[in-house]
């Protein structure tokens, strides 16, 4: 179709040409079109039915809500069963974890990157391979050891397996490896230490990297499902993500929906928040290390 | 040897040799410095990986219950794992999950980017943010909202089609709804990697083949495609650890409040947290390093696909 419509033009026919490219066009934008909406139709979904109560999303499961009610989000607050707790949790897990893990990231990245030591080498190429290990393996060990240590239930359990990444650490290499030598051996000549080479120097220049990664590592943590419901059951200090799916009714079978939309709706807001304020940087933090 | 040294480079290295005892200490100062800064990292790393794995290892050929002594069985855990029929049924599934989603996933992210950038279409702006959004939404809310769209009697979709189809209870149909919502889900993300990716691609090259009369497709075919393995082969294999890797979209999809999801539509990671839940510790890490192996050697299989069909070229 498409040489057809080059080889034409060629010849001289240019009205051909005009009309298969605005067919091209046309089709173009209709599957861009439908993709967007089929993209946002579920998170639309998910508002709307947030501003209705349990009956009427039975009944008008996707429409405008016909009786607008704010009281899902008043209940989030409730002393009994509010939501606010758990997405407080969440945030405070999501924030430690970041900030550790980015900091010791950061750190051993500008080591790798910039010094040359005994067994450099080796250990990167070897925490790198780890990379392919799948961290379920830890689970098991992880669960009995954090048992012991009488971790089960506590923010720590569910904070301190987070924070190592080897990810994190690759990522912010790759970068640093991009910063010129010179500036260091200046500061070096100058009477710099180590730690200011590292603290005043390096992090502010790797500051883009910083970014990207931290909010990477703050949406994953966040996102974060299966270890929190297995090293802390109980619902009062589990972060929002794991409680979710649990809503029930009081027999506890009917799903109610309409706190779990507005819970679900309170879970995406801090993501969407983070991706407006930083689009740019997140896109760049995604695509580090798949181009290269 | 001596000719290269440039005079700026000796005097820079003759100039600390002015103060000789500050300088021995710098020197034990400096080669010490980059172990202090990887330390830290490197002690969590072993404390939270490096140990756990090994423990994880040796109690795979154990009993243990979680107290009292551990008895070592050999590799009867790993026998009896490959002997129980939930293990096969949920490896299927797995490899279900993985192969029906990724080239669809793979294809329409490769094309979607293609689209994108191609010269015909403005609002880069506007789309690109808008395909990645269902990327970034946490898998719970989008796997809760998927329930609530699949629900049988009140669900989105068969009000809309005049059906009552029992999306998310009937095994076979559910698994194709895990798989809708596992391309929801990443086809922003592909879409967004495959797009840099072009973008990296030297133009000029492109421009050439136009001029010489290759067409669209011979440009794809010939040009990008070749030029892009790379970031494909990078691609499908994070893509399969992640599929191996799998719990939330099934679990919470299916899962009846928050309790795991039938073996039938189950994913492989199930049977891991199934005998953590039952303090069988050995059985659990026997799971998790099965798991590993597939990684590995669907890894490398992908690595030799990709890798030949270079060198056939």
């Amino acid at each position: 179709m498409a040489s057809n419509a080059t080889f034409v033009s060629k010849s001289g026919e240019g009205q051909a040409r005009f009309s298969s490219k605005r067919l091209k066009k046309f089709f173009g934008y209709l599957v861009l079109w439908i993709l967007s909406f089929l993209s946002l139709y579920p998170l639309a979904v998910m508002v709307l039915n947030s501003f209705k109560t349990d009956t009427e999303i039975n009944g008008n499961p996707s429409g405008i809500p016909e009786n607008f009610t704010l009281e899902n989000y008043t209940q989030i607050f409730a002393v009994q069963g509010g939501l606010i707790g758990n997405f407080m949790n969440g945030i405070i897990i999501a924030l430690i974890t970041t900030v550790v893990s980015v900091f010791l990231a950061a750190m051993a990245a500008f080591a790798f990157s910039k010094y040359s030591f005994k067994g450099r080498n080796i250990i990167f190429a070897f925490l790198l391979s780890t990379m392919m290990v799948p961290h379920e393996i830890t689970i098991p060990p992880l669960f009995l050891i954090f048992s012991k240590l009488g971790w089960v239930n506590t923010f720590q359990g569910m904070i301190v397996p987070g924070l190592v990444s080897v990810f994190g650490l690759f990522m912010l290499r790759q970068y640093m490896l991009g910063v010129p030598n010179e500036i260091f051996e200046a500061a070096r000549i100058d009477g710099a230490g180590h730690w200011r080479l590292f603290w005043s120097i390096m992090v502010p220049i790797a500051n883009p990297a910083i970014a990207s990664l931290s909010i990477l590592q703050f949406l994953g943590t966040w996102n974060s499902y299966l270890w929190p419901i297995i090293i802390a059951p109980d619902p009062s200090i589990q972060p929002i993500m794991a409680v979710l799916p649990t809503i029930r009714d009081q027999q506890g079978y009917a799903p109610l929906w309409a706190t779990i939309m507005t819970g679900c709706v309170l879970a995406t807001l801090p993501v969407i928040l983070v991706f407006v304020i930083f689009q740019d940087k997140f896109i760049s933090g995604v695509t580090v290390g798949a181009v290269k | 040897m001596k000719e290269n040294i440039s005079p700026v480079l000796e005097t820079g290295k003759a100039l600390p040799k002015v103060k000789s005892k500050v300088i021995r200490n710098v020197a034990w100062v400096d080669r010490l410095a980059p172990y202090l800064f990887i330390s830290p990292f490197i002690l969590f790393f072993l404390a939270l990986f490096i140990g756990p794995s090994i423990y994880s290892l040796v109690l795979s050929f154990f009993r243990y219950k979680g107290y009292g002594d551990a008895t070592f069985v050999g590799i009867a855990n790993y026998v009896s794992i490959l002997q129980y029929h939930v293990f096969w049924t949920e490896l299927v599934n797995t490899i279900f999950y993985w192969l029906v989603h990724v080239i669809p996933l793979m294809v329409g992210a490769f094309l979607l980017a293609v689209l994108v950038r191609s010269k015909f279409i403005k609002g880069q702006r506007f789309f690109k943010p808008v395909l990645f959004v269902p990327n970034i939404v946490a898998t719970v809310a989008a796997a809760l909202v998927f329930q609530s769209l699949f629900g049988t009697q009140y669900g989105v979709i068969n009000k809309l089609l005049g059906t009552q189809i029992d999306w998310l209870h009937d095994p076979t149909i559910t698994k194709f709804v895990v798989v809708l919502l596992l391309i929801w889900k990443g086809l922003g993300w592909w879409f967004i990697i495959f797009l840099v990716g072009l973008t990296s691609i030297n133009p000029e090259l492109e421009e050439a083949a136009t001029v010489d009369g290759a067409s669209v497709r011979q440009r794809l075919v010939y040009i990008v495609i070749p030029l892009m393995r790379n970031i494909f082969l990078f691609a499908f294999v994070i893509d399969a650890i992640n599929s191996l890797r799998m719990f939330t979209e099934p679990n919470v999809l299916v899962g009846r409040s928050g309790q795991l999801a039938d073996p039938e539509v189950a994913p492989l990671l199930n049977l891991l947290i199934s005998n953590l839940r039952g303090a069988s510790f050995g059985q659990a890490s026997a799971v998790g390093w099965i798991l590993f192996v597939l990684t590995l050697g669907i890894t490398l299989i992908q690595f030799r696909i990709l890798r030949s069909s270079d060198e056939e070229r």
